[in-house]
This record gives structure tokens, sequence and C-alpha cells, in this order.
């Protein structure tokens, strides 16, 4: 399970440019489902189970995540980017980067000793930061990235106990789920998509949605927790190693309140996601065609937008184990 | 030597305080072409004998940036100081190493999205906190007063750019050990010291101890200085891939620094002047008043990004550095001036 996250999360897939992810999760689900790609670059999932399904269910997962895009090099060789997807600059001061899965680069800046007054207590401008490759002039710089180009902040995976730290683990830990959940037998048929850019608005999901046509659907995401060192717990929004979280309500969906009873009640170690914060393909999916009955578990995660993400592998099996709950609860009828 | 393997090897390792990985490599190194020893700290010291008693020192620090534990908390969260200049700006989602009885991966915490307001003030590290992923477990394997450093492997960006953790100044101890290795079987006209130090990051305190061990006529420090950005101004920097800056400053001697721009001009050397308006915050200022004084030089290796584990240098500025000391070397540095 480790090695699949780990596989997962080193691909490079900033939003629209997912196809190295795609690849490989197609490489994972051959043979265990019925698959295809749709014009997005969505991969649509039929998996068959031992039984026909009550409702006709979509599982999604988003393949994207937050990275960078070339937009221009200067005179001296330097790369100017915009963020693709919501990043923090306290997190993109100074980190490596890769272009295009194989060209490194820093995020370069002025060193804290040439700073003056107040200038290193505040982060600066997001848009005077700036990659160098090491070229020496824009020329060498040319030769190798064009405008357009995208690139992600490397990161090593790293297990810290039972925790796991990368990059992308919004939402390759989703994908990791669904793709489990589509390599072992089923009991009953259920849909599934692996989505494009969710970072950007979640376009992907909205597509697949529409594609698939369901009646309910379960979104798998990872989510921000917030439960450390100087945060209160009431700001915690949810805890590592407590349980996939499972939400109410966000910024994008109110959720379907039986579906979300039910995942409570299943006996199944889960916590509440106590905030009305953030969103994910939930925003979309509900909204497809005459709306969609929607729930979300999610994957608690730490720096969460950053590429030292943190999230537990016991909250991972609880995901795994509260999805495989709900969709035989929904497709078997037993949960209304 | 291979210059670039031999950073490479040096910068992936730590050093600072009492974790001595990259000293260690450093005295191996060191000892296969010179008469090497251990002094205090991290302090290597290697001689070569010459024809006279007049001694040069060749000085690079050998210990980096870093943090030390001064907390740890029953859910595995650390409180840290700063074991010298390091921007806090740069700490959040920072992964690092912290040194405990044995060697365990963090991460700085960052601001969860939903908290984050975007006016954070960065003046405070014990807001910082460090996340081991540990728990309660990290109290039985960290300790208060274990060091924190960066983790990053080293790597190669363009051409002959590359990018890492610590090249300050390990960068400086590739040139001391490749000079060691063309000198050595040379008849010298007077003594190399190559001094490799610790803690110049605390206040130049290794150069300090050993300049006074060593007692030279003359020295030469070999550190990094800054490199051009779009942010600095020209003013403030030298030029990556420009060559090495030879330092002109009140408390450098002048006649070293003219020394060597003149073999770096005559010898079409790439090089470039840097001026400082007195002291340099490079071990040349500890060493040019050790005892009855030392007359000092200083050659510096432009890297951008200094202090942070994306280091950036040309090492084919290290390669300048070399070429004009080791001309300087065997025609006696200023013996005779």
């Amino acid at each position: 399970m480790t090695d699949l996250l780990r596989r997962l999360s080193m691909l490079d897939g900033t939003s629209g440019d997912e196809s190295a992810v795609r690849d490989f999760i197609i490489s994972q689900i051959d043979g265990f489902c019925e698959y295809k790609t749709d014009p997005l670059g969505n991969i649509i999932v039929f998996k068959q189970g031992k039984n026909r399904s009550a409702q006709k269910l979509l599982v999604d997962a988003h393949t994207d995540e937050v990275g960078l895009i070339i937009t221009g090099i200067t005179d001296k060789g330097f790369l100017k980017f915009r963020t693709v997807g919501g990043i923090d600059t306290s997190v993109l001061m100074f980190r490596r980067v890769r272009i295009n899965g194989k060209i490194s680069g820093v995020i370069g800046g002025k060193p804290v000793h040439l700073t003056h007054g107040d200038e290193a207590k505040k982060l600066p401008e997001k848009s005077g930061l700036y990659i160098d490759i090491g070229a020496r002039d824009k020329a060498e710089a040319e030769s190798a990235v064009a405008p357009g180009d995208r690139a992600v902040i490397e990161s090593e995976f790293t297990v810290m106990g039972d925790k796991i730290k990368s990059k992308a683990i919004d939402d390759r830990i989703g994908c990791a789920v669904l793709i489990k959940l589509i390599r072992e037998d089923s009991d009953y048929d259920f849909y599934a998509s692996f989505s494009v850019q969710e970072e950007v608005g979640l376009r992907g999901a909205k597509t697949a949605a529409y594609g698939v046509d369901p009646q309910s659907a379960i979104v798998l995401e990872a989510t921000t927790a917030a439960d450390i060192a100087g945060v209160d717990f009431k700001d915690s929004v949810c805890r590592l190693g407590e349980g996939a979280a499972v939400s109410f309500m966000d910024n994008g969906t109110v959720y379907d309140r039986e579906y979300y009873k039910a995942a409570l009640n299943s006996g199944i170690p889960c916590q509440v996601k106590r905030a009305v914060a953030g969103g994910n393909n939930s925003g979309a999916v509900h909204l497809s065609r005459e709306g969609v009955r929607t729930l979300a578990i999610s994957v608690p995660c730490r720096y969460i937008h950053s590429a030292s993400s943190v999230a537990d592998i016991r909250d991972f099996d609880s995901a795994l184990s509260l999805a495989r709950f709900m969709i035989n609860g929904i497709c078997g009828g037993k949960i209304k | 030597m291979d210059i670039k393997e031999t950073l490479f090897r040096l910068s992936d390792l730590s050093a600072v305080g009492s974790i001595t990985e990259a000293s260690d490599l450093a005295f191996e190194l060191l000892s296969k072409y010179a008469d090497t020893a251990r002094a205090d700290g991290l302090t290597v010291i290697g001689k070569l004998k010459g024809k006279s008693d007049y001694t040069i020192m060749l000085d690079a620090h050998i210990d980096e940036v870093a943090l030390i534990v001064t907390d740890i908390d029953k859910n595995g969260f650390i409180t840290a100081a700063k074991c010298g200049g390091i921007d806090l700006r740069t700490l959040p989602a920072r992964p690092v190493t912290v040194h405990g009885k044995k060697d365990i991966a963090a991460v700085f915490c960052s601001t969860p999205p939903h908290l984050s307001k975007g006016d954070e003030v960065f003046d405070d590290i014990s807001k910082l906190k460090l996340d081991t992923g540990l728990g309660e477990k990290a109290q039985d394997i960290i300790s208060v007063g274990d060091y924190i450093t960066h983790r990053t492997k080293a790597s190669t960006l363009f051409g002959t750019r590359v990018t890492g953790k610590s090249f300050d100044d390990r960068a400086g101890v590739v040139c001391l050990l490749e000079l060691a290795e063309r000198l050595s079987g040379k008849k010298l006209p007077c003594n190399v010291v190559f001094s490799i130090c610790d803690s110049e990051e605390l206040g130049l305190r290794g150069a300090k101890t050993a300049a006074f061990r060593i007692q030279p006529d003359e020295a030469v420090a070999i550190d990094v200085s800054f490199g051009d950005g779009p942010d600095i101004s020209p003013d403030d920097c030298g030029k990556l891939s420009g060559g090495a800056m030879v330092g002109v400053s009140p408390i450098l001697d002048r006649r070293i620094s003219d020394r060597l721009a003149d073999i770096a001009k005559t010898e079409g050397i790439p090089y470039q002047t840097e001026v400082m308006g007195g002291r340099t915050s490079t071990d040349g200022d500890v060493i040019s008043v050790t005892a009855n004084g030392v007359r000092t030089g200083l050659l510096s290796i432009p890297l951008r990004n200094m202090h942070t584990d994306v280091e950036v240098i040309d090492t084919e500025d290290i390669k300048s550095v070399c070429d004009i000391l080791e001309s300087y070397i065997l025609s006696g540095g200023v013996m005779n001036d």
C-alpha cells in the first residue's frame, strides 16, 4: 500500500498535465475493469461486481496536483511562473522544482543577509519569485523550457513512523484507495472516475459526472488537518490517526445527510470533518444534471498543498474500509 | 579529484556541533595528500612541508547552518533554535533530519490553508514547530540539544551549475582538497597548512583557535559570497560563473589581494573583484588578528540562495579559485613581498 502511494505521489501531474498519472493508473487497473478516457483526460471506469447495483454509483478521485506553470523567461535566463492551484508563498520560497518531469531548478531569492529592516519577517510578493535552472542566459533556458511548461516542487517520499510525507498526497491517496477498490472483487457494480483539473475548479469531475450520469457519488479526497502544535483543537478540523474524515458541509457542497449518517454509524473508525472549509469534486458532482446524492470521504492531511504533506497510513485503511462499506450499502440498497 | 563528485559527497553529509559526518570525510580525503590531524571540534588540519619555514594557511569551514532542539512535546512536535543565520520564512514545510539517537526525518509545520490569512510574521523561531510524525515516541529518540540539518541531496542543474545544501562552505573545502592533491609531491617554496574549520556560522570560532594553533605567516580564506539574481542589486553580489571573487577590504592584506588578481590576469583565469568596506564575514576576519597578526587574503566562490538547501554554484568557479591558488602557493605567496 505504501509502495502504491509512493509510486503515485512521485509522478508529476500538475492540473491539465495529468498524463503520467493517468498512464500509471491505467497500468494498475487494466484487467480489473472496463475503462475509457474522455476528452478532458478523465479515466472513466465501469467495475463489474458480483451483483447488479440498486443505484448507479460514481466513485471519484482526482489525478491532478497543485504545481507551477512557466509564464516566461527573463533576459538572464530565469523563469517566471504562476501557481496552478493554491500554494502559499511560504512553501514556495527556496524549493527544488522539477519541470516537465525532468529538468531540475530551484526557486531562488535574496539571501537573508541582504534583506533590510523587516523585509525578512514578511513573505515576499509571489509575483517576484523566479526559477533558476542554472541557465547562463535566455537562449540556454529556451533550449530546455518554454512558457506553458509545468513544474512541481520536488519532494522525497519519507516514512515517518505510522505517517508518510510526500508531495501530491492530495489526491493521489484518493487515487490509491480507488485503485484498490477496482482491483479487488466487488459485491456490486459501480462506476469510477479518476478526474483531472480538480485544483483549478473541479473541471474534470464536471464532465465525468455528466458522462456517467450517476444517482449517487462518493468523492475520495485528502483534506486539511491542523492537529499540530500551536493550533487549538477547535481549529484542527480533523486529526491524523483517527480515521477518515466525513464532511457534512464545505465551501462547495452540503452533503447528503443520510449518507453522512450512514458513514458515521458504519462502525468503521472515522471522524467528522469539523469545519466548513475547503471543497472538493463533490461541488461539481452533486450539481451534475438533475443532481447527485454525494458523500466525501477524506484522508486527513497536514501541510496540504505543500510538497511536505503528511498523512497517516491508518487513515488510508479507514478510508478504504469506509468506501467499501458505502459502496455495498448504497449499491445493495441497504443505505437509502 | 572529481570536483563535482567530492562536493556532492561533502554536501550530502552533515557537520555541526557533535555531528561530524562531513568533517570525517574531509579528514579521510585530506589524509591522502597531507599530514593530517583532527583539532578541536570539527576542525581538520593538514600540512605539506616546503623548502622554507614560511607558512601559508589556507582556510575553509566545514560547518553548516543548522538548528538545535530546545523542546519536544508529548505529541512529537519539536521546538528549535537556530545555529547560524537561517531565514525563518524558508522553514515552513521544509524537510529536515533530526540527529537523535538515530537520524529522524521531520518537517517544519506550515500554517494550514484554512488558518492562513497571508499576513504571517516570521519573527520568532519558537513559533515554528517541527513535526516528527512519531507522537509520544519522539521523546524516546530525540533529546534537547540534538542537531537538526537540511536533508536535500545535491543535484546537477544546467551545464556546470549545481545545487544542494551546505555548499557554504563545502565548496571552499573542496578547493582545499583539490589544492592538496595538486600540490602534494611538488617542491613547495613554503609550508602549506590546510585548515578545514569548525563553527564559522556561529561567529568564526573554529578559525580563531585553528589560526592560533598554526601561527601562519600569511593566510587565504576561501568562502562563498553572494551570487547574482533578479532581486539582488549588482552592487551586492558577484556573477555566477564569473570566476573567483578576489576580496579587497581594509581588513585584508592589499598585496595578497593584488597578487591573487595578478595571477588570474596573467594566466587568463576568470576572476572578479569583491570590494568590502570593512569586515568580510568570513574566517579571514579572525585569522588576520590572530596572535601578532596574520597577513590575510580572501577568495570567494559566487553562490546563490545562501544558507538555504537550494544553494547554487558553478563548479567552474571552484576551479578558478584552485587555479589561482595553485600558482599563488607555488610562487610562495607574498613571502618575498
